[in-house]
């Protein structure tokens, strides 16, 4: 398969970026919200997932808006209206030789979806609204909150400080976070930001609804951070041929969250038919990870060491051959080929927990998960429930993790049963305890004894005995009295732990360097 | 529109394919039809179906909306079968090749299956 090409489309001075991707005998034009980047959307997880749902179906037609992404810039202070960019979206149509498309307008994309399929009708197949509205201050922010929005976008653009504002559930997730910080630098200049969420403010497509005569799915998650549910509910009531969608949610971006749900309604909506379940399924062991002591540690603190903890899980996942598989709040959940493996990472992450000073408790279970998507099935409902059962610095386990990792040496003792609603029958329960060797446990070593311990007169008495002296020379040499020698020597074998004279004699030699023992 | 005296022949089927002319090619199938697309994303175990002259309609009118060049370039015809090659542009230069293998039922077309590929 070839890269995916970037083209541009002249929409009067402007050039404007745009992708085509998938075989679909319908065009689908996606309509993106406040900022984008054709490049960027690829390289994250739930977009590109997204992205390929929908082009799996269309012929899917992707583009920035001009002034962000990869389309020309524009002047910053005289940005274009509304008009002009849904225009853009026309311009693209015709480059990509598409006459009629399905639009999909995601959050600020859905009032220049839906002034398009006013404006063109016989361009218009039908028409998907996620998270959109018609007027923003009535449904995304007053004027007010708008203002504080602008200045932190003006002050932190680009840092991703306005990731909570979109999508709080991903707050904790760094590598999503990181990800965002890109997203926002290369989708858009901070003035254009500024600019751009100014003249969002001014959006107001209410007089149109109406006119809309496509077929229109309209979208929204139940609890959406950003837009407030009722806008879509305005949006059903006006709109002719609207039919409204709730899906439960919070995080705003059509990427985030539950995107196989989106793009399942998407689906059927424009195909009439339902997607076919990916019914791949594996067998996997689940390792749900609970991390806790929020109040002892207080917010700011709690929120460093989560971090931290989540950049070691990620780390030591990794290394013990598994893959990191989402994070829910205080929980982790990380999935792995083996059950040796994932008892092995739990105690590693235990250990990781208690370094950073925090709390863990973790659940280990074995069952069959799809294949793709993160896991949600029984088995991970499952793990999540021995994971909250689980006590502190526990890892417990169903006794079938232990059954199939016999002979790992790794070391169980029996913890009674579990009742869960889910299962027929109480679950068996085993805790693991640390790795059993078959060697006999080895005690610490002294410390040993270093040359320095030793007097001046011991060190010169050392050297002497390596020389293969008697106490009595040594005592001639020394001018000491024989009996002082002995006394020494005793004093030395027993700081230098030594059992014999011969023993010191091999500890001088080791030792001797330029100044002597 | 066809009479319903005229049969579907290749010379028509090139004519409303290369014309762009949906309602052309829509009339031309009975009305319980089943179109089969094989590609990429529908392997043969589990190929496109679109059933019926309602949904038919819709996906002529959706490939003939494009504005793309489409050269039908060898037809077949032997009996009640009929066999055609297709070959299109996009205006971006992406291609697209097709070929259909079609059964007729009194002159219409009940079934056709075509495999296609694209520049990707």
């Amino acid at each position: 398969m070839r890269p995916i090409e970037t083209r541009y489309a002249r929409s009067g001075d402007a050039r404007i970026a745009y992708q085509v991707v998938g075989q679909g005998s319908f065009d689908l034009v996606l309509v993106p919200g406040f900022i984008s980047n054709l490049d960027l959307h690829w390289e994250d997880e739930g977009y590109s997932r997204l992205l390929r749902r929908l082009s799996a179906f269309s012929r899917l037609i992707l583009f920035d808006k001009r002034g962000t992404g990869l389309s020309d810039r524009v002047d910053a202070h005289h940005l274009p209206s509304l008009e002009t960019r849904m225009d853009d979206v026309r311009a693209v149509m015709d480059a990509a030789g598409s006459g009629r498309a399905a639009l999909l307008g995601a959050s600020e994309g859905a009032p220049m979806a839906m002034l398009f399929s006013a404006t063109y009708p016989e361009r218009t197949r039908a028409l998907v609204l996620y998270g959109g509205y018609a007027h923003f201050h009535k449904w995304v922010m007053p004027p007010e909150r708008l203002d504080a929005f602008i200045e932190m976008a003006e002050t932190a653009w680009g840092t991703g400080a306005t990731l909570p504002h979109f999508a709080p559930g991903r707050v904790d997730d760094s590598r999503f976070a990181l990800w965002w910080g890109r997203f926002e630098r290369l989708s858009a200049s901070p003035t254009a930001a500024a600019a751009l969420a100014r003249m969002n403010a001014g959006i107001d497509v209410r007089s149109v609804l109406g006119a809309i005569s496509a077929p229109t799915l309209l979208l929204h998650r139940r609890n959406d951070a950003r837009v407030d549910p009722d806008a879509s509910r305005f949006l059903a009531k006006k709109i002719p041929n609207a039919r409204l969608v709730e899906v439960p949610g919070r995080d705003h971006p059509i990427w985030t969250g539950d995107v196989d749900r989106v793009a399942d309604e998407i689906e059927e909506f424009l195909t009439g038919q339902r997607a076919v379940a990916e019914v791949e399924r594996v067998l996997a062991t689940l390792l749900v990870t609970r991390v806790y002591d929020t109040a002892r540690l207080g917010d700011r603190m709690w929120s460093e060491r989560s971090q931290r903890f989540q950049e070691t899980w990620r780390l030591l996942v990794g290394r013990h051959g598994g893959r990191s598989a989402g994070t829910h709040g205080e929980l982790i959940i990380s999935r792995f080929d083996s059950p040796a493996r994932a008892l092995r990472c739990a105690a590693a992450l235990r250990y990781a927990a208690q370094e950073i000073g925090m709390a863990s408790a973790q659940g280990v279970h074995v069952g069959e998960i799809e294949l793709r998507g993160p896991p949600v099935g029984l088995t991970a409902r499952v793990t999540t429930q021995l994971a909250a059962h689980a006590g502190r610095g526990d890892i417990l386990a169903s006794r079938l993790v232990a059954d199939l990792a016999t002979g790992s040496g790794v070391h169980f003792t029996d913890a009674g049963h579990i009742a869960l609603d889910e299962l027929d029958e109480p679950l068996a329960l085993v805790l693991a305890m640390s790795e059993q060797h078959l060697e006999p446990a080895c005690h610490a070593k002294t410390r040993p004894a270093e040359p320095t311990a030793l007097t001046a007169r011991e060190s010169e008495v050392v050297s002497l005995i390596a020389d293969g002296k008697s106490n009595a020379a040594i005592a001639a040499e020394l001018r000491l009295s024989e009996h002082t020698v002995k006394r020494h020597v005793a004093n030395i074998l027993l700081k230098l732990d030594l059992p014999s004279r011969a023993a010191a004699a091999a500890f001088s030699a080791r030792h001797a360097g330029p100044d002597g023992p | 529109m066809l009479t319903k005296t005229q049969a579907v022949d290749g010379a028509a089927i090139k004519k409303a394919i290369e014309g762009r002319d949906g309602k052309m090619l829509s009339s031309f199938y009975t009305d319980d039809a089943l179109v089969r697309v094989i590609d990429r994303n529908n392997p043969p175990s589990k190929p496109r179906e679109i059933r019926g002259r309602a949904a038919i309609t819709t996906f002529w009118d959706d490939i003939c909306s494009r504005a793309m060049t489409h050269k039908v370039d060898t037809t077949i015809a032997d009996g009640n079968s009929l066999a055609f090659t297709q070959a299109c542009a996009y205006p971006d230069g992406t291609k697209v090749f097709a070929a259909a293998m079609l059964e007729l039922n009194n002159g219409r077309i009940a079934r056709q299956t075509v495999v296609q590929a694209w520049d990707e």
